[in-house]
């Protein structure tokens, strides 16, 4: 066999999917894109005792071959085109043995395409505990497929199915259905028949697919679609119709199998779930506990991640250290230290905030519970022009605005789905924390107020409420501005309150993190190389005549050795090509009550706000201490060479501060913006909208308070 | 519990604890992809409480839970 083996695992929403899928390849996956879209594709190798590869796509849980997001259109774009990357040889579709009756939909409709194919019932310790008893005997018979009941959370029936897997391997057109499910009428045949015709390789129902979908179907060309749509006028043929019936006849069918198959056993009363869900998802108490939740988990998170990021810190400094000792001191000695490491070191000591903040959030969805968040928040967020499902985005957008924008997917409506994705990056990510550490202090003192609150802790929380704030406001303007005639749904099915399986959870934080290193590390790690390039060289002759003249002073002055290195350090900075650019924005961030200095760390933190601790080092020469504290003693002794007054003065840090709630910092998240909405048109008018917010807040607060 | 029968009986109109059978949907677009989750005519459907703000109905459809909008709960009519 030369092309491997490609198994397609799909099913409804919440049937354990995801689970199984972890069972059956472990670590041994990859998250790549579907062509043209931006959908996750998880795909996982599976190796079988007979020493075949199976390579198994993951695809997005999915109801039926009638799509309401992107995750879902996936689906059916794959596997309505025979000719399609992802085509796969055989597909196993997985079913929540307990609630069996409403997730046959598409395995009916994907039994139809004529693909080998095994129904693997899953949650069967589930099953089990109910004491649910299922003949998987009879529903192999009357449904005509190979069924294997499975567990992806113990792991039971795995070796069985992938037993069935090798045959099906073996002789694949054993397991393809030869008589479809769903008996077509004799307008959708006629339709489904043309359709056909234009996609090689295309069966009856992929036929009858391509019809109800041709609009959005990428695989067409513009020619084929007005050709599908002229057949469908032609027939009479009414989409919206076709598919409810479509969709009856099949429950029609499947019912009475999924009846007499299992063992009924009505369950009386309320289950632990809806009885939890009184208080979980109570009117009054429901958002209470949900904001109680969200402070314990953010608590959580800066109580844990403080030691972890110190830990990063001093192996940095001590990696750059060394460097310095062994390496002779020259450029590319120069360029790894203050490039290459102090780069690296920005992006890793951010990993365990993300990988916490994202574990205690794994943990909350597998739990179940941000399925009830979304619900409870869906009446707010819609009066913002959202979701209920953007509660996920905005929550994680506390980490890291990358994870949090592509979580956005689950939503169907494209207008909810951009205003969450433009509004997300206000929400107060991990990269704000070190700039509001180091500038908070000079806004507020670190007194008591009211006997237990620390004013600095305040207005902290401030800052944090003011880009929620922000965040609700802009989505309110978007809401107004935007325009569409998509009709958004809910619809959102609450599932059962289940432990939480650690591989699971394990798997989401270690893909979360991966892309959060690799997204955003490339950036940061390209731009802290182009920053040292500027900081370190200027025009020709002007770096050496400033070091030669920062000498001169330091004799004239008899400076000590250490004195002398930051003078020459900080007037090499102010000539070199870092210092001119600054120079040349002065005049604009003046009226914010800026000087040249915060000048260049404003326009290195255009690449990823955390440089400005790191850039205020440089600028202040402080050497590889460039921890928050001394940056922040070095800076209170700053003072303005014309007035002698601090430059960060109470009105001036107040005037940063805001600026850098507001202003889109971050050329990973801009990136990923772009890739998600697939145009440059949306980072741009985010970046413009909230650069300015930024600006125009910054100025007003400096121009009242100064 | 409010039950009348007939075109008017829509879900969110009733109060919570409501119970019944779906008899059909008001709205096609709604209806074909309640179906798709499972929602069909015959399902015995319990209204269980409102969200907070308002907003939603949870809702028990034979035996499973379901957040639904107003509107999408407007448009199951009930038997």
């Amino acid at each position: 066999m030369t092309k491997t083996f490609t198994v397609a695992l799909l099913g409804n929403p919440n049937c354990g999917k995801s689970s199984l899928f972890n069972q059956l390849t472990g670590l041994r996956q990859k998250v790549g894109n579907f062509p043209g879209v931006t959908v996750d594709k998880k795909v996982g190798k599976l190796a079988l005792d007979n020493k075949q590869q199976v390579s198994i796509i993951d695809f997005p849980g999915t109801y039926s071959f009638y799509p309401t997001s992107i995750d879902e259109r996936i689906v059916v774009q794959s596997l309505s085109n025979p000719t399609d990357d992802n085509y796969p040889d055989a597909v196993v579709y997985v079913a929540d043995v307990t609630k069996l009756e409403k997730h046959l939909l598409l395995l009916t409709q994907l039994r139809d395409l004529g693909l080998p194919l095994i129904l693997g019932l899953n949650m069967s310790d589930v099953a089990e505990q109910e004491g649910l008893k299922v003949s998987t005997e009879l529903l192999r018979k009357r449904l005509g497929v190979p069924v294997v009941l499975v567990s992806g959370r113990t792991g039971a029936g795995v070796d069985a199915l992938k037993a069935v897997l090798r045959e099906v391997m073996e002789k694949p057109g054993d397991y393809a259905a030869t008589v479809p499910f769903f008996d077509m009428t004799e307008r959708e045949k006629a339709v489904a028949d043309a359709a056909k015709a234009i996609v090689p390789g295309a069966n009856t129902y992929q036929g009858l697919l391509i019809a109800h979908h041709y609009e959005w179907l990428p695989f067409l060309t513009d020619a084929q679609r007005t050709l599908i749509k002229d057949i469908g006028q032609q027939y009479d043929f009414v989409s919206l119709r076709a598919q409810v019936d479509e969709t009856m006849q099949r429950f029609d069918r499947f019912t009475p199998v999924v009846r007499s198959a299992m063992s009924a056993k009505p369950k009386e009363g309320r289950g632990i779930t809806e009885r939890l869900d009184e208080v979980l998802t109570h009117r009054i108490f429901g958002p209470v506990i949900f904001f109680g939740l969200m402070l314990l988990v953010f608590q959580a998170v800066f109580a844990w991640a403080g030691t972890p990021m110190e830990w990063i810190e001093t192996f940095f400094t001590f990696a750059g250290d060394q460097a310095r000792e062994i390496l002779p001191a020259v450029w590319y000695t120069d360029l790894l230290t203050d490039g290459i490491l102090a780069g690296l070191g920005g992006v890793l000591v951010f990993i365990p905030q993300i990988a916490i903040l994202f574990l205690l959030i794994a943990i909350l969805e597998e739990v179940g519970y941000m399925a009830r968040a979304a619900f409870m928040f869906d009446q707010v967020m819609q009066s913002f022009g959202m979701n209920g499902r953007s509660i996920v985005a905005l929550v994680s957008g506390g980490a890291c605005a990358i994870p949090a924008i592509m979580s956005t997917r689950t939503i169907g409506n494209w207008k909810e789905r951009l205003i969450t994705i433009l509004v997300t990056p206000f929400i107060s990510c991990s990269a704000r924390i070190p700039v509001y550490t180091v500038l908070v202090g000079f806004v507020v003192p670190p007194k008591t107020v009211l006997g237990i609150f620390n004013m600095q802790g305040l207005a902290f929380m401030g800052l944090y409420l003011l880009g929620i704030v922000s965040a609700l406001g802009a989505a309110w303007v978007f809401k107004l501005i935007l325009k569409t005639r998509e009709r958004s749904f809910l619809m959102l099915e609450l599932p059962e309150y289940r432990v939480p399986v650690a591989r699971n959870v394990v798997l989401t934080v270690w893909e979360k993190v991966k892309s959060f290193v690799v997204e955003a590390g490339k950036i940061i790690l390209g731009v802290s190389i182009v920053l040292w390039f500027l900081a370190s060289y200027g025009p020709p002759g002007e770096m050496a005549a400033a070091e030669a003249e920062a000498m001169e002073t330091a004799q004239a002055l008899e400076m000590e050795e250490a004195e002398q290195d930051d003078l020459v350090a900080s007037r090499k900075i102010e000539a070199s090509f870092a210092g001119h650019i600054g120079k040349a924005i002065e005049p604009a961030i003046r009226p914010l009550g800026y000087d040249w200095k915060i000048g260049i760390a404003l326009i290195t933190s255009f690449a990823a706000r955390e440089v400005f601790v790191g850039t205020m080092a440089t600028i202040y020469s402080i050497g590889s201490a460039d921890d928050e504290f001394t940056v922040r003693e070095r800076m209170a002794q700053e003072r303005n060479p014309l007035t002698g007054e601090p430059v960060y003065s109470m009105a001036a840090s107040l005037s940063l501060l805001l600026f850098y709630v507001f202003a889109m910092q971050c050329m990973s998240t801009v990136a990923v913006v772009k890739r998600e909405t697939k145009s440059w048109k949306w980072p741009a008018i985010q970046f413009a909208f909230m650069t300015g917010l930024a600006y125009l807040s910054a100025l007003l607060a400096y121009q009242l308070l100064s | 519990m409010v039950a009348t029968v007939g075109q008017d009986n829509k879900l969110y109109q009733a109060k919570p604890g409501l119970k019944g059978e779906v008899s059909h949907f008001s709205n096609e677009q709604i209806g074909s992809k309640l179906m798709a989750m499972g929602v069909l005519p015959g399902s015995k459907i319990e209204y269980i409480r409102k969200a907070p703000f308002g907003g939603g109905c949870y809702v028990k459809v034979d035996n499973f839970l379901l957040g639904l909008r107003k509107a999408e709960a407007a448009s199951i009519v009930l038997k």
